[in-house]
């Protein structure tokens, strides 16, 4: 792609994202300036930014103060997440390799994962009330499905010939599974990661919308329960950065494991 | 060397016949494998040959008739075999040193036989220098020798091998032949050599099996008593050559 940009066109790009981004601002703060948009439907980025470092320090109107809301989402996120990513990256391995895991797991993975995991908020605030326990449970359900799936592909594209290989040596089903199949999914593995944190990610704010005291999908309804469209932004925008933050981090890790099995 | 008469025998094929559902690809198979021996197949394309040597390490099970290696039916976990495939074989998340540990892991040796072991065959196929690199890094002639060192490394009862330097360029291939050669006379290995080259194989062994198209028999059988190092000029390597050839033309 770089190659066959002039370095011109190049110096442009760099330019171009910050022109986009700052007339997109320009705009969105001259609409409701000129009350073509009014503002109590519509917070300008001034307002926004001003709440921003309000809302460092001070706790009212909604109960907490910012970086509570983001611990708390980034808390349940990852709780969520990592027992996600430790019970279903072993079963998809499992159900990849071994028959019995395949045929006993399967149809009940097949009839759970076609339930959008938004479907389970009732029941899990019925299960758990609208504390830590109930969010993990539904990004858990969600973020276990891409590792499930992504675990279970990864030892389904190894390479025949390696196990051939191994079985020619006479290594048992669980030597060829521990020495070949696994470490042949890393990759797809790894690559399951990311998508399991964005659908993660999705799960919980939807949950905090319904159900939550604290939380950045909390301050979202709260913005809207006490009309404060600035306080909506605000909490969109932190459930992005958020989000982005996140990612960044798992990346890194991911980075660091995939250069300890190097290929 | 082709004393066949005297030759304990290391494996014996008995009425091999392999269906899949109507199609009859082997036919009713028998020979001998020689303890020790360099035994080279040559058929047709698709005659069968993976198939048999897939039957030969129990990848997948006879039709009918039964493989005994010392008198006793083959079986990966009890007998020690080797398979170096057609297709690249080596893991891209080892090194080539821990490629070729591979097989005698699987075998459980201990330690320090392992690395003593290691060492040696590394030396044999010139890739000490090359241990901690990992296949992506290396050429696909030298992949090759992993594989080939990793199927000696466990010292085989038999090693099976599946036109290894089919994708390999003539030099290349030369080089590699003789190289095989010289470890089997060094670590003694039966090994049963598949290919459809007839040079190859009139290079490489002490005794040819000929196969017909399918369903597949043994043809007939030719015994290279030539001196090595072969010479491909030599009038003798010739004659042989043109002998299976022949062989091979007249189904
Ligand atoms: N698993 C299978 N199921 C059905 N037919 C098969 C199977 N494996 C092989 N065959 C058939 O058996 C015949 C022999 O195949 P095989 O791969 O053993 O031939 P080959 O001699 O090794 O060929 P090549 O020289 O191309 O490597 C072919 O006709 C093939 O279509
Ligand atoms: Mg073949």
């Amino acid at each position: 792609m770089s190659d066959i940009q002039s370095a011109g066109s190049k110096r442009i790009l760099k330019i171009l994202p910050y022109l986009s981004l700052l007339s997109v601002l320009a705009i969105w703060e001259l609409v409701v300036d000129t009350g073509l948009v009014p503002n109590t439907l519509l917070a300008t980025p001034i307002q926004v930014i001003e709440l921003f470092i309000y809302k460092l320090s001070h706790a009212d109107p909604d109960g907490s103060v910012l970086l509570v809301h983001v611990l708390t989402s980034i808390g349940e996120a990852l709780t969520g997440y990592t027992l996600a990513l430790l019970i279903g990256i072993p079963l998809g391995l499992l159900m990849g390799w071994f028959v019995v895991a395949e045929g006993l797991a399967r149809p009940i993975f097949e009839m759970i994962r076609p339930i959008p995991p938004v479907a389970w908020i009732p029941l899990a605030i019925f299960w758990f009330g609208v504390g830590l326990t109930g969010k993990a449970f539904i990004i858990w359900a969600s973020g276990i499905v891409p590792c499930v799936i992504n675990s279970f592909v990864g030892v389904r594209m190894t390479n025949p010939v390696y196990i051939r290989m191994a079985r020619t040596y006479g290594a048992s089903d669980w030597e060829i599974f521990k020495n070949i199949c696994v470490p042949s999914a890393l990759p797809m593995v790894f690559g399951g990661l990311q998508v399991a944190l964005a659908a993660s990610w999705t799960a919980l704010v939807a949950a905090e919308l319904i159900a939550a005291d604290t939380g950045l999908g909390f301050l979202i309804t709260m913005g809207r329960r006490l009309l404060m469209p600035d306080m909506i932004v605000l909490g969109m925008l932190m459930v992005g950065l958020t989000g982005v933050f996140i990612g960044i981090v798992i990346d890194r890790v991911e980075k660091r494991l995939v250069a300890g099995v190097r290929r | 060397m082709s004393n066949n008469g005297k030759r304990e025998a290391k494996v014996t094929v008995n009425g091999l016949t392999k269906k899949f559902g109507e199609l009859l690809v082997l036919n009713d198979i028998s020979f001998k494998v020689y303890e020790g021996e360099l035994l080279c197949i040559v058929g047709p394309t698709g005659c069968g040959k993976t198939t048999f040597l897939n039957l030969l390490s129990r990848l997948i099970p006879p039709t009918k008739g039964n493989i005994l290696i010392d008198g006793k039916d083959a079986d990966p976990k009890k007998h020690n075999l080797s398979f170096v495939f057609q297709e690249p074989s080596c893991m891209p998340w080892r090194t080539v040193k821990e490629n070729i540990a591979y097989g005698m892991e699987i075998k459980k040796l201990p330690q320090a036989d392992l690395d003593q072991r290691l060492n040696k065959i590394m030396e044999l196929v010139g890739l000490t220098e090359s241990a901690n690199l990992y296949p992506n890094q290396i050429s696909s002639s030298m992949e090759q020798r992993v594989a080939i060192a990793r199927a000696f490394a466990v010292n085989p009862d038999l090693l099976l091998m599946d036109e290894p330097y089919g994708q390999l360029d003539v030099k290349l291939r030369y080089y590699l032949e003789d190289e095989l050669v010289r470890i089997w006379q060094e670590l003694k290995s039966t090994v049963l050599f598949v290919t459809h080259n007839i040079e190859e194989a009139v290079y490489v062994a002490e005794r040819i099996l000929i196969l017909t198209n399918k369903p597949t028999t043994v043809k007939s059988e030719v015994v290279v008593d030539l001196p090595r190092p072969r010479d491909f000029r030599d009038p003798k390597f010739v004659e042989i050559r043109k002998q299976v050839t022949e062989l091979i033309k007249w189904w």
